[in-house]
């Protein structure tokens, strides 16, 4: 359940630390994202040296949250972070590798790209 | 667009969903093609119970390609959707450059074979994506349920064309060089095959060891 004002972590290494949510895209006065939702967000915290800035205004992917997501089968699956991957107007991720375990979701919401590039995939 | 969003709506993930609604015409298709297959062939179960890593029943899977009995056994043909020999050579074709096929079973839950492939410039990304879409609705011309793959990132630098059982990334130089995909696919085998043996030398030998090294150790201290 992120919405405005909801601060990230960042699951790759684009060089963004932390992220405030500030909209929710998809549509108009919408509540809450969850998993696989684009959102529109600043940058509150950066590595130094790094293509993305401080006060940055960014999208990025929600890929983990702490509200959990259930599955038809049953399953229930539930993160210790809320964390989101920068990408582009594209949906290009910005960094090179994505950190931590993504639910397969994501696949079927068209994040392929997202998915190829982690680690571990739930 | 058109064009673009038809396929990302045919993709094969989104048959997994309305089988749900009729059960009751589901289970008894189950029920079909399960009874003709072990009376007609014996091959078939085998190709029936190829599970398709994405989690679906197989049950509801032969449904949504061939609702029809007759061709109920060969439902899930590998022929259906295109085979790694032919997505080869369709890249050759369209004479993308570097193409590299990395077998993935062991490493991902998600995907069989990635194959990555090089184009020279963006209309040369976008022919590519089209001609393995192309020769795919061809294979599948007459049958009911044309099953097309999703393409994902049409107009940018890195197109991923996903049939499900392998996913071909087609990049463009730079982009490749960028991502370095192959490299993450490659050590990543080498390095779970690592951890994984490491774990289990440790299992099996450390643990008499170690109790047996904590006694001397705690006289010594003592």
């Amino acid at each position: 359940m992120i919405q405005p004002q909801t601060y990230l972590n960042v699951a790759d290494n684009s060089g963004a630390r932390k992220l405030m949510c500030i909209r929710i895209i998809g549509a108009s006065n919408r509540r809450y994202a969850h998993i696989g939702d684009v959102i529109v967000a600043v940058i509150k915290e950066a590595i130094p040296n790094t293509p993305l800035e401080r006060s940055e205004v960014i999208r990025a992917v929600i890929v983990r949250t702490c509200k959990e997501l259930k599955r038809n089968n049953g399953t229930i699956i539930r993160y210790d972070d809320n964390a989101a991957v920068v990408i582009d107007q594209e949906g290009n991720p910005k960094g090179t590798r994505v950190f931590g375990a993504i639910p397969r979701e994501l696949r079927q919401l068209n994040f392929t790209k997202i998915v190829s590039l982690a680690p571990e995939v739930l | 667009m058109f064009f673009l969003s038809r396929t990302s709506t045919s993709s094969p993930f989104t048959i997994r969903f309305w089988p749900f609604r009729n059960r009751a015409k589901l289970m008894l298709a189950a029920l079909r093609s399960r009874c003709s297959s072990l009376v007609t062939s014996p091959p078939s179960p085998s190709l029936l119970n190829q599970s398709w890593k994405l989690g679906f029943p197989d049950s509801s899977r032969v449904f949504a390609s061939s609702p029809s009995l007759s061709s109920a056994a060969g439902a899930y043909d590998p022929s259906e959707v295109l085979t790694i020999p032919e997505v080869e050579k369709i890249l050759a074709d369209v004479k993308a450059d570097n193409v590299i096929v990395i077998p993935t079973q062991n490493q991902s839950c998600w995907a069989d074979v990635t194959i990555i492939a090089t184009g020279r410039s963006d209309w040369h990304l976008k022919n590519i994506a089209q001609a393995l879409i192309y020769r795919a609705k061809q294979k599948q011309i007459g049958a009911k349920h044309v099953r097309l793959p999703s393409v994902q990132g049409y107009n940018s630098k890195w197109i991923v064309i996903d049939y499900g059982k392998f996913v071909v990334h087609a990049l463009d130089e730079k982009a490749r060089v960028y991502f370095n995909l192959e490299s993450l696919w490659t050590t990543e085998a080498k390095a779970s095959d690592n951890s994984e043996k490491e774990l289990q030398t440790a299992f099996v030998k450390v643990r008499p060891i170690n109790n047996s090294k904590k006694k001397p150790a705690a006289k010594v201290s003592s």
